[in-house]
């Protein structure tokens, strides 16, 4: 065996050969393919195609097909389905092409019709193209010959069939001509005037495909072979026989147990000498009881151990057993580790130490894993062709052979392009004689042209139709309602009777609307969740510090909740309740596993039923009983933050925890500039900050519903947190040197808003001054009125709320979700997010945008010309809006690739990811249920600021350049003086033409969505009445 | 109204009301109806609730009236008088069957509540809760049977149920091949069920439980066979349990079950389904006290299950197939008591297990957020310490591990001593038939090996 060559070597680079060192550098390179999704407990949403962003959407999602599989929209029936039902309209699809060809839309294609009628006709038919097997059933089975298309217009029928029969009259010029009529007569029978117009059609039709096939088989069209570049492939091809099946089943059990953050019993051994040394030690000694194709496995280990073979050397070994070419190599690296990508993608996430573990993993685990899947194939390999050729030897004999066999079916290359001829005729009525008259240069022309409008062009062309028509209501809605806005006086005389700032989340658009709503006279704000509060937070009942900012900020700061002086000794004597009866049970749970402790158990695994029944039956009731019950566990109700810092530097520890003064100010400050609220005159009196997060039951992604801005945490303490910073006087004055006097009487007081079961919190009411106390109360009351009106609107979503529901019950119902053990779908999350307002919200207020939208405030009067918070304030919501916005949309066009499939059959792993059943790779990306209502729209930023700073910007920030003029996103400008509204496209903003879309008024929210499940419209709400 | 009545009555209810939802979510489906989610659900809520009213009325009266054994015959449905053959439809209400279809209507009516929220919008809605009318069918006849025939017919609805379901994602090729294994296990065993029953049939001249079992109700009764008989059926029967219960050798199946739905995992290989095998062992445990060897041999099957399961489920990486062990331990601990006559201890453990592995299962996905909670309420990391720790496994620990990580390397057992020789004959079968009829023929005999897939133009075939 060629193992037995290699002498020994150690791990160090230093010792590595050149070609190992390129192994490891094609590893590494390809690990950049891999899904980017860290453990499941903090889920950040991000691109899913992050690693193909330097090109543009449509060339990334083609570079996704090719590489992942994976869909790069809806599928051409889906959107002919909505092109039906109106949702993509004829205008919007030949203003796309129109787009698209520009000048060479008009280009005649050798007579037939021009470029743009063609494709048009292509695009508005469907055309039946499948894989050989469908074509030939298509042709073979339905009477694709025998009658016109059903939407072939009267005309073109007309004229195919009265070309049919002068061309039968006027035969017998040439001879083979002749020839070709004796062969259709020969299957019609003698023509005379006694056929049937059935008749007729089938000739026609018959003659029509024959002059089509004639056609395209007068030039050679090119077709490239398949090529197999891993092995597994071509046996796959020749066999039918899956190695990956059983290598996969030992692979993932193998990753499963190396990564595992602790929920097996046994630890993995050795596994501190990485994924190749600990399998070469598990694997290398007794080679009793394996399966037939391991048999041989043991002694390959016990020599490449005594050899201390490295990874990569025995990758190379690999390599060129499988007689892989140089040039090959890489691209076999990468599809080798992406038939397990989810798993691989883990290992590399996990030894490059982006997320932090528990037990992490040593570096070169990715290079052992591949190692490891070599051998593996090899193994499966030999088997498969002792089985199948009877050959077991070496790689290459059994490739050889599997090459051999490999019979190739003709490919109907040139039957699919004339069908595709053949329909498109049907369509632009084009008649045999027409085409019969072409040279073999036209045919060529028309049929690349015919084909080269590939599946995937269409598709293109339906999704940016499919865009642009909510584009361009969303901006003629905006456009109209700015335009409305002016002429409405705000609500307030003086100053508004209480602010509220909410994070800039969709979900949080409509209870900010309700709450214009209820209450006229309170002006609401959007900015990021973490509210400039970046830090490492510990709850009172915590164990560990979390981090509560964006996924790209690192904070410096920690903050602490602790329990008031007084009830020190109450917290104490239940946190120790809670660490015995945490210990009891995790006890309880895993021996219930084991032999002795599950016969104890098991015994009383009876009251088992109680909790069984009474959670899935009676869910609100249990939840009200745990409550009770918790509150005797949790912390006394009265708690505080340890906010103030005393010693150098930030740190986790005592004296350390919290922030200075001046930091404080710096905190209050940037975020006040960061919304426009700077003049004392605009302060309200009472000024909420609202965190939000999500609870929910059985749901391993419950992290991707909380607060992206806080990492997948709940931005609850940011909120109470900024609130008391700003509280401070001595804070407050430092910051009025900084340029912002905030008024003496205005309290901020910190909120959290449960977005799943719609319930809001306040934090330390108890310092509240007394003079504050009924605008709280009155504010309050709003609020309260808000989420109910909020959980009504939601429940529109939801299948198994009647939409009679009233608000109250809407109220119950959205609770009851958050605490079903048996519910999927908790909420909808960001589905249906389509896009993001950044600009004072006087001019959006009052706008239906359907729960849909990001809405950040910012204020361009106050900014300096650098456009410095503006910039600030895009380079975090444009990455983190369209980071969600791209996932959502990969893992809705295709959920099994991109997304994690269904939720049903999942399985959590290793405590880090899910599985679908036992055995399978590990699923990233979001959950069919989670996305089922999604309208996968790339988002369409909205920016109240002029072209030029947006420019500027875009070249400031490399990142916002990337996803806006690649395409990734939409985006537009907006004046809310003028209401002129200038859409980015090509490198340049270009006006928008306001059409004349109607932009209907309602007088509420319940106008708007009463009664419908589906997608709504803008409107455009008239403010409630002030004195009412 | 007599007392006699009153129970033959609620008796056909018991196993009138699954039958009655089979038919009434199954009809429609064949004759291209669609019932809506709320429909569905809703006849499903009514069957279970009646089932489970009826039967527990019934316990009622019993414990009232001091009846222990309340047969309710349905007669001869198909009897072949020269082969000796009847199928004897009867069902007997008794201290053991009552719990177990009580709990099997709790269960099943508790994770059918679950499954109507969970799988809302799925598009196999009708067929998941088809299969579960089916399942349930299954477990009421089965756990009610007073013939082994109807035992039997039984067992299979719910061998049946349990295979589709498994494959129930049939889009993906591993569900399905798992649910293939699944059902290639069950004829297995139901192959050795079959025989056993026959062989009853042959010893006592009909398949009444009552008759091999002597008159007195469970567990009173005495075996009216001599003891190498009962070992013969016994072990005929063990074989059929350890299959159905996914018992050492036949383990392979019960982590491969795990593909389908989370509540149907739950139900089925968590708590009813795996303890149809055991309950068949107590229903014929008078066998046992007749043959020593018979229950030497049962109590080692559990031993060996139970020390397997607990092997296995500590290497596990994942939350299903850690429980699908531990079900697998419980149920070879369960299989030692019946071993050793302790019939109403197997009973409790039975009924025990399967709630608290239902409960278990169905928050399966909430293991991430029970970890976080405890991590936090403990203050420290339960995995253990933050490094890993650099110690050399002894080669003891090694084989160990990969023992319990290879699942006893069962599953290559069966295909290597099973299946290939299986296979093997076969083909080697089909290759003398085609030497034999080629020379018959004087060339190559069969049609089928020259046919191409596919003609050479398209238009033509038109």
């Amino acid at each position: 065996m060629s193992v037995l060559e290699l002498e020994n070597k150690t791990a160090t680079d230093t010792q590595l050969s050149a070609g190992q060192q390129m192994i490891r550098h094609c590893v590494e390179h390809s690990a950049h393919l891999l899904p980017a999704q860290g453990p499941i407990e903090v889920f950040v949403h991000h691109n899913t195609l992050h690693a193909f962003e330097d090109q543009s959407f449509h060339e990334a999602v083609k570079s996704g097909l090719a590489r992942y599989g994976a869909e790069p929209y809806f599928s051409e029936p889906e959107y002919r389905r909505l092109y039906s039902e109106g949702r993509i309209t004829d205008s919007d699809l030949e203003a796309v092409l129109n787009d698209e060809l520009g000048e060479r839309a008009s280009e005649p294609i050798n007579g037939p019709g021009t470029r743009c009628e063609i494709r048009y006709a292509m695009l508005r038919h469907p055309m039946h193209i499948g894989p050989d097997a469908e074509l030939r059933w298509v042709v073979a089975e339905t009477d694709a010959l025998q009658r016109f298309r059903d939407r072939t217009t009267k005309i073109n029928r007309a004229r195919i069939v009265s070309a049919a029969q002068k061309w039968l009259q006027d035969t017998g010029k040439t001879s083979e001509a002749i020839d070709d009529q004796k062969g259709l007569l020969k299957k019609f029978g003698p023509h005379g005037g006694d056929w049937s117009s059935s008749a007729w059609e089938s000739f026609s039709l018959h003659l029509l495909w024959r002059s089509c096939l004639k056609g395209v088989s007068s030039f050679t069209p090119s077709s490239q072979p398949d090529t197999h570049v891993r092995p597994r492939d071509l046996l796959l091809h020749t066999t039918g026989e899956d190695i990956d099946r059983d290598v996969h089943e030992v692979l993932i059990r193998f990753c499963a147990a190396y990564v595992d953050q602790g929920y097996s019993d046994w630890l993995m051994p050795n596994r501190d000498q990485g994924f190749f040394g600990s399998f070469v030690s598990l694997y290398s000694e007794n080679p009793g009881g394996l399966d037939r194709w391991l048999k041989r496995l043991p002694d390959e280990m016990s020599l490449l151990r005594n050899s201390c073979t490295t990874a990569e050397a025995s990758i190379e070994v690999s390599l060129r057993e499988f007689g892989i070419a140089e040039s090959d190599r890489e691209e076999f690296i990468t599809q080798s580790l992406l038939t397990l990508g989810g798993w691989a993608g883990m290992i590399w996430q996990l030894e490059s130490g982006v997320d932090r573990v528990v037990h992490s993993i040593p570096k070169g685990s990715l290079v052992g894993m591949l190692a490891v899947q070599l051998i593996l194939e090899k193994h499966a390999i030999r088997n498969l062709g002792a089985d199948a050729f009877g050959k077991s030897d070496s790689i290459a004999t059994i490739t050889e052979s599997a090459r051999k066999r490999l019979s190739d079916p003709a490919p109907l290359n040139r039957e699919r392009g004339a069908f595709l001829l053949f329909q498109v005729a049907q369509m632009l009525g084009w008649t045999p004689l027409e085409l019969q008259q072409l040279s073999e240069p036209e045919w060529k022309q028309l049929s690349e042209e015919v084909e080269g409008f590939t599946g995937i062009d269409r598709r293109r062309v339906f999704h940016e139709a499919y865009e642009r028509k909510y584009h361009h209501a969303a901006l003629n809605a905006f456009s109209e309602h700015a335009r409305r806005r002016r002429e409405v006086a705000p609500p307030w005389s003086d100053r508004p009777d209480f602010q509220i700032v909410t994070c800039i989340d969709d979900r949080e658009e409509s209870f900010r609307r309700h709450l214009e709503e209820v209450q006229p006279r309170c002006e609401t704000f959007g900015a990021a969740g973490f509210f400039a509060v970046a830090i490492y937070y510990r709850g009172a009942a915590d164990g560990f510090y979390k981090p509560l900012c964006p996924a790209v900020v690192t904070p410096d700061h920690y903050v602490q909740e602790d329990v008031g002086y007084t009830f020190d000794g109450v917290h104490r004597g239940r946190a120790e309740l809670r660490r015995r009866l945490g210990l009891a049970s995790h006890l309880f749970h895993t021996r219930s596993r084991t032999f002795l402790g599950g016969i104890l158990a098991g015994i009383v695994g009876s009251l088992a039923t109680a909790p069984l029944v009474a959670r899935v039956l009676f869910p609100h009731l249990t939840a009200r009983i745990r409550r009770r019950f918790g509150s005797l566990l949790q912390p006394p109700p009265v708690t505080q933050l340890q906010l103030e810092r005393y010693a150098d530097p930030p740190g986790p520890t005592a004296g350390h925890i919290g922030y200075k003064t001046d930091e404080m100010a710096d905190v209050v400050v940037r975020f006040l500039r960061d919304i426009g609220l700077t003049r004392s005159k605009d302060f309200s009196r009472l000024f909420i900050i609202g965190g939000h997060g999500s609870s929910s039951l059985n749901n391993p992604h419950e992290s991707a519903y909380c607060c992206g801005a806080c990492a997948g945490n709940r931005g609850g303490p940011n909120a109470r947190a900024f609130a008391e910073m700003a509280n401070d006087w001595r804070v407050r004055a430092l910051v009025v040197q900084r340029g912002i006097a905030i008024p003496d009487d205005t309290t901020f007081v910190g909120a959290y808003h449960n977005t799943c079961d719609d319930s809001v919190v306040f934090y330390d009411l108890d310092q509240l001054p007394s003079s504050h106390r009924e605008e709280f109360e009155a504010a309050r009351d709003a609020i309260e009125e808000a989420r109910q009106r909020n959980a009504h609107e939601r429940c529109r979503r939801f299948d198994s709320a009647p939409l009679t529901i009233s608000t109250k019950d809407a109220l119950r119902h959205v609770e009851a979700r958050a605490q079903d053990i048996s519910q999927v779908r908790p909420e909808y999350n960001h589905a249906t997010n389509a896009l993001c307002v950044v600009g004072r919200r006087d001019w959006s207020r009052g706008l239906f945008l359907d729960r849909r939208a990001f809405l950040t405030s910012y204020d361009p009067t106050q900014d300096d010309d650098e456009h410095s918070v503006l910039l600030r304030i895009l380079s975090a919501a444009i990455p983190v809006c369209a980071g969600i916005n791209l996932e959502y949309y990969f893992s809705c066009v295709d959920h099994k690739n991109y997304g994690s499939g269904s939720k049903l059959p999942h399985n959590i792993v290793s405590l880090l990811g899910v599985m679908e059943g036992t055995s399978s790779d590990l699923r990233t990306g979001l959950y069919q249920q989670m996305v089922e209502i999604h309208e996968p729209l790339r988002i369409l930023f909205l920016i109240e600021t002029s072209p030029e700073a947006m420019l500027s910007i875009m070249e400031r920030n490399e990142g916002i350049a990337r996803l806006c003029r690649g395409g990734w996103s939409h985006l537009a400008v907006i004046d809310a003086e003028t209401s002129q509204v200038q859409v980015f496209r090509n490198g340049r903003f270009e006006p928008f033409d306001m059409s004349d879309g109607e932009l209907s008024h309602a007088c509420s929210s319940l106008d708007c969505y009463e009664g419908k499940r589906g997608h709504r419209p803008f409107f455009s709400i008239a403010e409630t009445d002030v004195w009412s | 109204m007599t007392m006699e009545s009153v129970l033959q009555f609620l008796g056909l209810v018991v196993v009138a009301s699954p039958a009655v939802l089979l038919a009434a979510l199954g009809l429609p489906l064949l004759c291209g109806f669609a019932l809506s989610e709320g429909i569905q659900a809703r006849l499903t809520k009514a069957g279970v609730v009646i089932g489970l009213l009826a039967s527990v009325a019934i316990l009622g009266l019993m414990l009232a009236t001091g009846l222990r054994h309340v047969p309710i015959e349905l007669g001869n449905w198909v009897s072949i008088e020269q082969e000796h053959f009847h199928f004897h439809l009867k069902f007997v209400f008794d201290r053991l069957s009552v719990p177990f279809a009580i709990l099997s209507f709790v269960l099943c009516g508790t994770v059918g509540a679950f499954a109507a929220v969970y799988l809302h919008r799925e598009k196999g809605y009708a067929r998941f809760f088809l299969q579960y009318a089916l399942f349930l069918l299954g477990m009421i006849v089965s756990s009610l049977a007073g013939t082994i025939e109807t035992l039997f017919f039984g067992w299979e609805l719910v061998g049946l149920s349990s295979a589709l379901l498994v494959a129930y994602f049939h889009d993906r090729p591993g569900p399905v091949r798992n649910g293939h294994r699944v059902w290639t296990t069950y004829r297995l065993a139901d192959a050795a069920f079959l025989i056993a029953a026959l062989t009853m049939h042959h010893l006592t001249g009909a398949g009444d439980f009552q008759r091999l079992m002597g008159a007195g109700p469970w567990p009173a009764g005495v075996a009216a066979i001599d003891s190498w008989s009962a070992l013969a059926i016994g072990s005929l029967l063990l074989l059929a349990a350890a299959g159905k219960s996914g018992m050492v050798p036949f383990s392979g199946w019960l982590p491969r079950a795990m593909e389908g739905p989370t509540p149907s995992s739950a139900v089925f290989y968590g708590a009813l389904s795996v303890h149809l095998g055991t309950y068949l062992l107590l229903r014929v445990s008078p066998l046992l006290a007749v043959s020593l060897p018979l229950q030497v041999l049962v109590i080692t099957l559990g031993l060996i299950s139970a020390l397997f399961g607990t092997l296995a489920s500590r290497v596990q990486c994942d939350v299903k197939n850690a429980l699908a062990f531990a079900s697998l331990t419980q149920v070879g601990i369960i299989t030692i008591e019946i071993g050793f006559g302790l019939r109403y201890i197997a009973l409790i453990h039975m009924i025990g297990h399967a709630c608290l592995r239902t409960l278990q299962l169905l928050r399966s996905p909430s293991v991430l957020k029970d970890y976080q909670m405890l991590e936090d309420a403990v203050g420290e990391h339960l995995g253990g310490d933050v490094v890993n720790p650099a110690q050399t496994a002894t080669g003891f620990q090694l084989w160990l591990y990969r023992f319990a990580m290879h699942r006893g390397y069962l599953d290559a057992l069966l295909d290597n001593w099973v299946v290939r020789p299986f296979t093997t004959a076969f083909r080697w079968c089909d290759g003398m038939e085609r030497r034999w009829t080629n020379l018959l023929s004087g060339g190559a005999s069969r049609e089928s090996d020259q046919l191409a897939s596919f003609s050479e133009s398209l238009e033509d075939v038109a």
